[in-house]
């Protein structure tokens, strides 16, 4: 039961930590500053400006939206409204750049610096989005650490103490194999094989139960992520994993890493408890 | 070959169980160890299963000194021994077949030869048939029958009992006595027993102790309490 809840919970908070990554992941994609010109800007300034950011270091790329491509932009999202799109021009349009930072814990120097720029008229940026994303991301993190932590020291000394019972409980038949002659793996050998069954029927127990967490909450997290297609985690490495929508795929990954928890926990803890026994 | 070298064991609390015993044993001999309660039998055999180490002197088994605090492989020089006790030590959650079988498994003997292994050992010892049976479907005779088998299963070469006639009747007491006059010669037998009958009957080597002190070492000997 312990090992179940302790399982359960690692499920569960890996994908939570997956889904805000994939989250951060995703924002990181999208335009993280924008930085508007007033209309007396000439380009060589912005470009000047653009190549002094990609110098700082801070700054994954920089993309330029003209007057001309903002208003192909502003065409494409009132295509609906073909009146406002007679009453704008080009001209009334801002130039501006898209600024994607290298960490998202850089974007408010990144904008405050903007801000004193000569030439800028306005720099926006998904401040309190990233900031609560990031706060809440390393908030996980932490707890993470210190809950899965107490969790599994809490589950080894539980199913320490309760398969030192057991075996203290065939006391009889461990000092007959002993007298007989069996070395310590052969006696040790079936605690182990009970300790890999019992992380591994865990596991499975608790990604059910993470999977009908997930099924019952799904119209509630359709509802969070309206708009974003997919999110995924890992792209740096090369090995991308879909998080949303929810897939197969994920959901093995999730039962592997918490298979080879209880597992591991389930089989060093049995061995601890035999080996202590022994000794 | 067993050597004991002067060997005394004095327990913690200053009781003395054996005081400076020397004797020797030959492959296959038959020894039986007799005295009363208390004389230091069990714990001769105790040390030969190294549950105790000597405080002083040595002990020799085919020419390896296993009275040393720390032998290689001790569960290797186990399995050269098989140990027969007064109270059977006899799993009551397995049969009798599983009961024997684990003699061989420690061993490393293939699943497919336990078996066959342990029904030749039940035909030894006089219990064919009974293999599938529980201890709680058998006599004490037989159950001591079973830790005779259990015993004498993988080719050990040492026997050791611990008055295993001490919990039965004399007429079962003499049929488990036939079963090691049967293996008498094949392997060396160190029989502890307090019966006189027993001794008396077989004229065999008898190492006589009492209070911890080997008293007479008789080669074909007689035993009167």
């Amino acid at each position: 039961m312990v090992l179940f809840f302790t399982l359960f919970l690692i499920a569960v908070i890996l994908t939570s930590v997956s889904f805000l990554y994939g989250l951060l992941g995703y924002i990181e994609t999208r335009p993280q500053v924008t930085v508007y010109f007033q209309s007396n800007t000439t380009e060589q300034d912005i470009f000047a400006l653009r190549d002094a950011l990609l110098k700082s270091g801070q700054v994954a790329s920089v993309t330029y939206i003209s007057k001309e491509d903002a208003f192909e932009i502003y065409k494409e999202i009132a295509k609906d409204n073909p009146m406002l799109i007679e009453m704008t021009n080009a001209n009334i349009l801002p130039a501006s750049l898209e600024i994607y930072a290298k960490r998202p814990d850089y974007l408010p120097q990144i904008a405050q610096q903007l801000e004193n720029k000569p030439g800028v008229d306005e720099v926006q940026f998904q401040k309190i989005i990233v900031d609560r994303l990031l706060a809440l991301t390393n908030a996980i993190k932490n707890a993470t650490i210190i809950l899965v932590g107490f969790l599994v020291v809490m589950a080894t000394v539980v199913i320490v103490a309760t398969t030192s019972f057991k075996i203290a409980l065939r006391r009889d038949e461990i000092e007959i194999l002993q007298l007989l002659g069996a070395d310590s793996m052969f006696i040790i050998g079936p605690y182990l094989k009970e300790g890999f069954i019992l992380g591994l029927f865990s596991a499975i127990l608790a990604t059910g139960a993470l999977i009908a967490v997930i099924i019952g909450g799904l119209p509630v997290i359709g509802g969070y992520l309206s708009g974003i297609s997919a999110l995924d985690i890992l792209p740096a490495t090369g090995i991308s994993l879909r998080v949303w929508p929810v897939n197969p795929v994920f959901l093995g990954v999730v039962f592997m890493i918490t298979a080879l928890f209880g597992i591991l926990i389930g089989t060093i803890a049995n061995f601890l408890a035999a080996r202590r026994y022994l000794s | 070959m067993i050597r004991f070298d002067q060997v005394s064991v004095t327990f913690p609390l200053g009781n003395t169980a054996l005081n400076n015993v020397s004797f020797e044993i030959a492959d296959n001999d038959f020894v039986f160890l007799v005295g009363k309660s208390g004389a230091g039998k069990t714990t001769i055999l105790k040390l030969l299963l190294r549950e105790y180490l000597p405080s002083t002197g040595t002990i020799m088994v085919d020419d390896k000194e296993i009275s040393a605090r720390r032998i290689g492989k001790l569960h290797k020089y186990r399995q050269s021994l098989g140990v027969i006790f007064q109270d059977f030590k006899i799993l009551p959650d397995r049969n009798v077949l599983e009961n024997i079988a684990i003699s061989l498994r420690v061993q490393g003997v293939r699943d497919a030869d336990v078996r066959e292994q342990v029904l030749e050992s039940l035909q030894l010892v006089g219990l064919p048939g009974k293999e599938l049976l529980f201890p709680a479907q058998l006599s004490a005779g037989e159950l001591q029958r079973v830790a005779i088998a259990r015993a004498l299963s993988g080719n050990r070469d040492i026997i050791l009992a611990d008055e295993p006639t001490g919990n039965l009747d004399p007429k079962t007491t003499w049929e488990i006595m036939k079963i090691f006059k049967k293996i008498q010669g094949s392997r060396t037998v160190i029989f502890a027993t307090h019966n006189s009958d027993i001794v008396n009957s077989f004229r065999k080597r008898v190492l006589v102790l009492k209070d911890g002190i080997l008293q007479k070492d008789i080669r074909k000997g007689g035993y009167d309490l």
